[in-house]
């Protein structure tokens, strides 16, 4: 496990979390962390679009429904901008057709609440091994 | 030149030659009837000059309608050289005189180099026809038979002259007749031809009249107005014929009160009565809606527009305009129930949006509570374990599952807010439009669906809203069931009857996957699901609806593949 944190923490300093359910952006850095990444939360797409931790992000877990920007929204603004961060998606809402989409997209995984942390952690080796 | 003869002989023959002359002269009038006094005037001069010995012979006609030759002279062709008749006519006309008194004359004159003898023969007494003069150098003229001659010839141009002025006058005065007749009969050619034109102009009027009235009466039919007038003073009314079509009454007759009082129904007389007690009074404008009741029960709605108009003599007249307006009122009452139904059908489905929602409210913490406990986890398995992260991570797992419980709360206060509406509720009606609702949905899914509807189901009390929400959760959830059934039809059979406790019952029989036998208890708690996408809410809230009702709702596995889930509801519900 050493060896497995020090290697992804060293290569790939930052995995951002986008969502504006508080509970998401309390407990779900605190297991990225375990897992031994680095990680960022931002409560809404228009503040990680703003941020200059952007160009850091290795990864980025992303909500679909939220107020304003929408987490397809910001999938599409960040490839009209250039950026090709691997995307996993979280959803408390079961929608095929958002995740039929969201794929289309080119999102990496597409992760229904609530998920599993072996689920979340095999969606991300699957971003990383991407980039 | 002629020497008269002392010869009897001579004489006798002088006198046969008058005597034929005379002859010939009395025959002259036969000649000159109906002609001209020119005409008459030259036979007279070549009849004289033919048979008296003469140098020349002149007429001169006075006061003749045919005055175009008033003086005519005559001279044989061996003498032309000798008289010129130009200078013989003024010659002459010095030689008369004016004077009419002066009937006859004779006398030798000198004319030019040469003596002659002049004898002048009045036509008429005194020359108001004219007068004749014949001329000759010899002295022994005019002899006796010549002068008899003369005179007989003088009295027949005189009489054939006065016929042909007789003859000319009335001539003139027929043609002034007919001149009078043809002018009158012109003027009364161009009187008729205005009254013609009177007669056209109004005929047109009336044909446009005609038009224009028919131009009328086929927009009010197509519009399905008519108009009337009422006299207030007489109570005379006059209805158009489209009202007539209208109120549905004999055209042939007058329109009566009485007869408008028949059509209108009962329960709009007193506003009738009410508006016509305000016409009587005023001129004011009238805008209201009343309804007739025909004889074969129809009801018509009428939109009645009128005015009052106050007549110079004081007279109150009502003016207005009735359109039928009863089609379009009920495309409004049927408009106001489709309505209603869309309103209505909003609300059985709002079960389902609220599922959604819900879910998504539920999963939020739900997601916290798991990742915070996998957090813990690994946190405790760490060697040495993170004691305090995981207490940190534990105490964020119990707030997560406090703020699930809210949603719970919260959902339950949503649900036992709604107002139940007690009502007569019939069952197979109430499933017929939830099976309406979601035919296409069921087709989507391939299902089959058929219902076997009870005839002699009891009405129940309740809320029709509510149960069929708690149908068309039945219908879903039975269909869901088999949504990985591929190897059997996928049928569903929803029933009703009433049961031994003549209670009515509802179920749902499917063929899908069914569910474990072991947990038929927890099928009904909040948030217990078999389905990937399930949230558990629907068949709690189903069930609540149905003990709220006096009812019970359960489920059982059926012999073959799937599941059957039942509600049955007393008849007599105390909600």
């Amino acid at each position: 496990m050493g060896s497995y944190q020090e290697k992804i923490a060293g290569e790939f300093p930052l995995v951002a979390v986008v969502d504006d359910d508080e509970s998401v952006r309390e407990s779900l850095p605190d297991l990225l962390r375990e897992f031994g990444f680095a990680t960022h939360s931002f409560s809404s797409a228009e503040e990680f679009l703003t941020s200059d931790r952007l160009v850091q992000t290795g990864c980025l877990i992303l909500d679909i429904a939220m107020p304003g920007m929408t987490g397809l929204d910001l999938q599409r603004e960040l490839k009209l901008r250039g950026h090709s961060i691997p995307i996993i998606f979280i959803s408390a809402q079961k929608d095929e057709v958002v995740r039929r989409r969201a794929f289309q997209q080119g999102a990496v995984e597409f992760l229904f609440k609530p998920f599993s942390d072996t689920a979340l952690l095999q969606a991300l080796n699957t971003a990383l091994r991407v980039r | 030149m002629k020497v008269q003869l002392e010869h009897p002989a001579d004489e006798i023959k002088r006198l046969q030659r008058c005597i034929n002359d005379l002859v010939s002269l009395l025959t002259l009038p036969a000649m000159w009837s109906g002609n001209k006094p020119c005409d008459i005037v030259q036979t007279l001069l070549d009849s004289l000059l033919r048979m008296l010995d003469l140098d020349f012979v002149y007429v001169s006609l006075t006061n003749l309608v045919d005055a175009a030759a008033s003086e005519t002279v005559r001279v044989p062709q061996s003498q032309e050289q000798m008289f010129r008749p130009r200078e013989l006519c003024t010659f002459l006309n010095r030689w008369l005189g004016d004077d009419p008194q002066k009937r006859y004359l004779q006398e030798r004159s000198h004319l030019g180099d040469e003596e002659v003898s002049l004898v002048s023969w009045p036509l008429g007494v005194q020359r108001e026809i004219g007068v004749i003069v014949a001329g000759s150098r010899r002295a022994d003229f005019p002899r006796d038979t010549e002068a008899l001659l003369l005179s007989i010839a003088a009295n027949q141009a005189l009489i054939g002259l006065q016929e042909a002025r007789l003859l000319s006058e009335q001539k003139r005065v027929a043609d002034e007749l007919d001149q009078s007749v043809a002018q009158r009969t012109a003027e009364l050619a161009a009187a008729n031809e205005v009254l013609r034109m009177e007669v056209a102009e109004r005929r047109r009027a009336e044909e446009a009249l005609k038009r224009s009235e028919a131009f009328l009466a086929e927009a009010q039919r197509l519009s399905l107005t008519g108009s009337f007038s009422w006299r207030i003073d007489t109570d005379e009314i006059t209805f158009s014929e489209q009202l007539y079509r209208i109120f549905d009454l004999d055209p042939d007759a007058p329109v009566t009160l009485e007869q408008i009082g028949s059509r209108v129904h009962p329960e709009d007389i007193s506003l009738l009565s009410e508006k016509m007690d305000l016409a009587r009074r005023s001129i004011n404008d009238h805008d209201y809606e009343i309804r007739l009741r025909m004889p074969d029960g129809r009801v018509k709605y009428l939109r009645t527009k009128s005015y009052g108009i106050r007549h110079k003599d004081g007279r109150l007249e009502h003016i207005g305009a009735i359109q039928d307006v009863t089609e379009h009122r009920l495309a409004e009452e049927a408009l106001s129930k489709l309505r209603t139904e869309l309103t209505h059908m909003a609300r059985v489905t709002t079960l389902g949006a609220l599922t959604a929602s819900i879910a998504h409210e539920v999963n939020q913490p739900l997601s916290g509570i798991v990742t915070n406990a996998s957090t813990c986890l690994r946190m405790l398995t760490l060697d040495p374990p993170n004691v305090e992260g995981a207490r940190e991570t534990a105490r964020r797992t119990i707030r997560d599952g406090n703020r699930a419980s809210d949603v719970i709360t919260r959902l339950r206060a949503l649900f036992s807010k709604t107002d139940t509406i007690a009502e007569q509720v019939d069952l197979n009606d109430a499933t017929r439009e939830v099976i309406a609702l979601s035919l296409s949905e069921l087709q989507g899914n391939r299902v089959i669906l058929r219902s076997e509807l009870a005839d002699d189901l009891p009405l129940i009390t309740g809320d029709r809203v509510q149960l069929q929400q708690v149908i068309l959760n039945l219908l879903r959830n039975g269909s869901d069931s088999m949504n990985t059934v591929h190897d059997r039809p996928r049928e569903l059979l929803i029933r009703t009857e009433r049961d031994e406790d003549d209670r009515a019952l509802l179920s749902v029989k499917d063929a899908g996957i069914g569910f474990d036998p072991q947990s038929t208890d927890k099928l009904f708690q909040a948030f217990y699901t078999t389905k990937n996408d399930g949230m558990g809410i629907g068949l709690s809230v189903s069930r609540s609806i149905i003990e709220h009702h006096d009812g019970r709702l359960w489920a059982t596995l059926n012999d073959g593949p799937g599941a059957t889930f039942s509600f049955s509801i007393p008849c007599r519900s105390n909600t």
